[in-house]
């Protein structure tokens, strides 16, 4: 067990590796120059050296390989180096600013989606082919089909512009959550009560399912002991998966509410060539999502003691 | 000068003062124009507005910008949206108002000697900042010593072009001396926001571009990037107290967000535009002001003059003849817009030549585009396409990826060029690419607004061989001639003959295609106050506002 544990983390460590160097090679290869995007809408007027002169300040002018080697070096110690457009403001407390919002907010969409998905997926499963089951069928294929920022939309003109429950961006009151809670869970709430109403489906057509009904135990007890511990299983390779895509989701969402996250973050650098913060957010979701993958794996010896982890 | 000029009266005045204080030759009626402006601060009425209630203090006024605030330096004073609260919190010797008249703000006064060496200010006394410190002339000094060192590598530092030593001989006196004569560069320098010369000092720049300490009206309270600028009104301000107690200025990308938080009252003003319908149907709304302005950008097909299909002038001249720019406003932008005909925007109403009939125009004329074109060598091929020594008249248009509101102008064109058998590619790139690939020559043509000339009509950035903008690759001996004439003379009318030709040799030599100059709404909650009637630029209306507005408590 310790023995699997060391070795995966080494592969994600040579995966995360990896990655850094992608994205360091993708953001140079980007064309462009963050020193132009300083000037603003044309109103300031420089020359080639003088811009020259801005990107030696910023450490732009050296070598690739030194610039890599120098960032690198860095992170291992847990320093992210400084924001090129926000000079002077170290990229890690850009970083933990941002991530409480991106996780106050995941946290309770996941919740959220859980809470909902989990018994409704269930009930749909149990009771096949019913008018509830027919419910939860059209609600999670809309769920998925409809674009986040199309329902987000949607939403600020419903609630915020024509009940005026909510207001339509930011997060000055509690109020401001419920928006954006709503429309990140309601993505993954389809796809959390598809897959445990599959799931169910199949166990309960399972052989051990019409042996424990066979001697005598009550619905229920086959249901949720016998059952639904098995249908788990897939449910948490889903949310496993679903965990790393969140990010992506948020992305879109903290765009459109205004909310200054993770997501925002990496958005706002990508388009004004922040470098340093573009590549430090992209390792360390990598290094968010080899750390999940690596749980989720852990989780289904936890969930299923059939699956024995070995090597 | 039959100028033909369609101004109304308040414009006309400030044509006037335009004159006085441009006229940088006459230092009596450049003083005359300096002591006439300062107006004795609470003593100004409520300007416009014909529903102005009574000055009220009291309130917050929420404002919301497109992207984020990334410092508040003077040295970030580039995005607009950055601007709008440095210069909340800081002063500047000099100030473009709502009209774009420079007025003096910092100083009470100014002088310039006769050969235009010498700029000679005096300040305005007992000017405190946010810190209590008092306002000096060696606060103006270290400031423009600090933006124009190349050690600094400020983005600023063009902006101080041919300043020599900054001269302090006494608190309220400062005293540029310039190595050459440069007329354009008054509005720059003179405008750059004084920050506290030894608080500046003390923590440095990086520090000071979140934490700064300026003389301006509000002083800063909280400061988030990605979220919220909280400034609230400073007691001491030397042009008294704002009304206003605090301005949250917040990052709302999303523009049919902005338009909604206007109208659920969560905002009182966007300050980047919505979508132009939304603009539109707010300002038919009595819930809202709704000011109209218009871009200092034209908008317009920059050209690489350089590649041999769009080297000959006629070429270019047949494309502009091939467009039907009226009905890419009307058909595309919603008719928010008025064709361009100069490079340089009417709302530069002292310089422009834009609304003048004597310009050569280029109306829509398909017979006239082809006979261009013929005459230029360019014979039909089979294919619709012509050509001429076996090259094929075609180039690619790259415009900003994503830009769903420019695009379809490209695509319009490109049917419109295809009539006259020139063949335009459309493709799309990153604007940071573009701007990259316009100057090295890699990227053919594209679409975007930018500025050839504005409050100081000098477009040696743009339209000068050796600019650092220059998008068109744009070669001409006369037009680099004129460049620099307009920058050694400094008195305004000799100085308007010289932009005058210059516009003439850009309307003839068509280094770009320009399109249109786009209508800007600047929309308000009615419960802001104080507003203008009119404005020439969009950001100037906060600029110069800010500090006398109020919010009506009904």
């Amino acid at each position: 067990m310790l023995n699997y544990i060391i070795s995966r983390l080494l592969q994600g460590a040579l995966v995360i590796f990896l990655i850094s160097l992608a994205t360091f090679v993708i953001m140079r290869m980007l064309p462009g120059d963050p020193v132009m995007l300083l000037l603003g809408e044309g109103e300031i007027q420089i020359t080639q050296e003088q811009i020259d002169a801005i990107r030696a300040k910023w450490g732009l002018d050296r070598p690739y390989y030194e610039q890599y080697l120098v960032w690198a070096g860095n992170m291992l110690r847990g320093d992210f180096g400084d924001s090129l457009i926000r000079r002077g403001v170290p990229v890690r407390d850009m970083i933990f600013e941002a991530m409480p919002v991106t996780g106050r907010l995941n946290v309770m969409a996941f919740a959220l989606a859980l809470l909902i998905s989990l018994p409704a997926g269930i009930v749909a499963g149990v009771k096949r082919n019913s008018p509830f089951d027919y419910a939860t069928t059209i609600g999670s294929t809309i769920g998925v089909a409809l674009p986040n920022f199309w329902f987000g939309l949607m939403g600020i003109i419903v609630f915020a512009l024509m009940l005026r429950w909510v207001p339509p961006f930011g997060l000055k009151t509690w109020q401001g959550y419920v928006l954006p809670v709503v429309v990140l869970a309601s993505e993954q709430m389809a796809v959390f009560t598809r897959v445990m109403r599959g799931a169910t489906i199949e166990t309960l057509s399972q052989d051990y399912v019409r042996t424990a009904t066979a001697k005598g135990l009550s619905r229920q007890v086959v249901i949720l002991r016998h059952a639904v511990r098995n249908a788990l299983l897939p449910v948490v390779t889903v949310i496993g998966f679903r965990i790393a895509f969140l990010f992506s989701g948020t992305i879109v969402i903290e765009q459109i509410f205004a909310l200054p996250g993770l997501g925002r973050l990496f958005v706002d650098s990508l388009y004004r060539l922040d470098y340093q913060v573009v590549q430090s957010l992209v390792v360390l979701l990598a290094a968010l999502v080899v750390f999940i993958n690596l749980l989720t794996d852990l989780a289904y010896a936890f969930v299923d003691p059939r699956i024995r982890i070995e090597r | 000068m039959t100028k033909k000029r369609n101004l109304r009266g308040p414009e006309q005045l400030s044509r006037r003062q335009f004159l006085q204080i441009g006229g940088v030759g006459l230092s009596a009626a450049a003083f005359m124009a300096a002591c006439a402006v300062p107006a004795e601060p609470g003593a100004a009425p409520a300007t416009g507005d014909s529903t102005a209630s009574e000055p009220t203090s009291g309130g917050t006024l929420h404002l919301m910008g497109h992207q984020e605030v990334a410092g508040l330096s003077p040295d970030d004073t580039g995005p607009s949206v950055q601007a709008t609260m440095i210069l909340a919190i800081h002063n500047s010797l000099l100030m473009a108002d709502k009209d774009l008249v420079t007025q003096p703000q910092l100083a009470e006064s100014y002088e310039v000697a006769e050969d235009g060496l010498t700029y000679t200010f005096t300040l305005h006394q007992g000017v405190k900042f946010h810190d209590g410190k008092e306002f000096t002339a060696a606060d103006v000094k270290y400031t423009y010593d600090y933006y124009r060192d190349p050690e600094n590598a400020s983005t600023l530092v063009n902006n101080f072009l041919g300043i020599g030593a900054i001269e302090t001989p006494d608190d309220y006196t400062v005293v540029i001396n310039m190595e050459q004569v440069n007329a354009a560069s008054l509005t720059t320098w003179g405008e750059t926001p004084i920050v506290q010369s030894e608080y500046h000092a003390e923590v440095g720049e990086e520090a000071y571009r979140n934490a700064p300490i300026g003389t301006g009206a509000f002083k800063l309270v909280e400061f988030n990037p990605a979220e919220v600028v909280l400034v609230e009104a400073f007691d001491d301000h030397f042009r008294g107290r704002p009304k206003i107690d605090m301005i949250r200025q917040e990052v709302v990308p999303e523009p049919s967000v902005r338009t909604i938080a206007l109208e659920t009252g969560d905002a009182d003003s966007a300050l980047w535009p919505l979508l132009v319908e939304d603009s539109l149907r707010l300002a038919e709304d009595p819930n809202f002001t709704v000011i109209k302005t218009s871009t200092a950008g034209v908008k317009h097909i920059p050209l690489n003059n350089k590649l041999p299909q769009l080297s000959d002038k006629r070429v270019r001249q047949a494309m502009m003849h091939a467009l039907d720019r009226q009905r890419i406003i009307d058909d595309l932008w919603n008719g928010a817009a008025t064709v361009a005909n100069s490079n340089l925007g009417p709302k530069f109403a002292f310089y422009s030549l834009d609304q003048d009939p004597s310009l050569k125009r280029y109306d829509y004329d398909v017979d006239k585009a082809n006979a261009l074109l013929e005459e230029a060598g360019w014979v039909m091929g089979d294919d619709g396409v012509r050509e001429k020594d076996g090259a094929k008249l075609t180039f690619t248009c790259t415009t900003i990826t994503g830009d769903s509101a420019r695009r379809p102008i490209a695509e319009f064109a490109q049917q419109a060029f295809k009539e006259v058998g020139i063949d335009m590619q459309l493709a799309e790139s990153p604007i940071s690419a573009i701007l990259e690939g316009l100057t090295n020559g890699t990227v053919d043509a594209s679409l975007f607004n930018w500025t050839y000339g504005s409050v100081d009509p000098d477009p040696s950035s743009t339209l000068r061989s050796d600019g650092g903008q220059n998008w068109n690759s744009f070669e001409n001996a006369r037009v680099d001639e004129l460049i620099d004439l307009g920058l050694v003379t400094v008195d305004p009318e000799k100085r308007r003959e010289y932009y005058y030709e210059i516009q003439q040799i850009v309307v003839e030599e068509v280094p770009m295609l320009y399109l249109q100059w786009d209508d800007w709404y600047n929309v308000f909650t009615a419960r802001v106050k104080g507003l203008p009637e009119s404005a020439n630029d969009a950001f100037a209306i906060y600029f110069n506002g800010l500090h006398e507005w109020w919010l009506d408590p009904a």
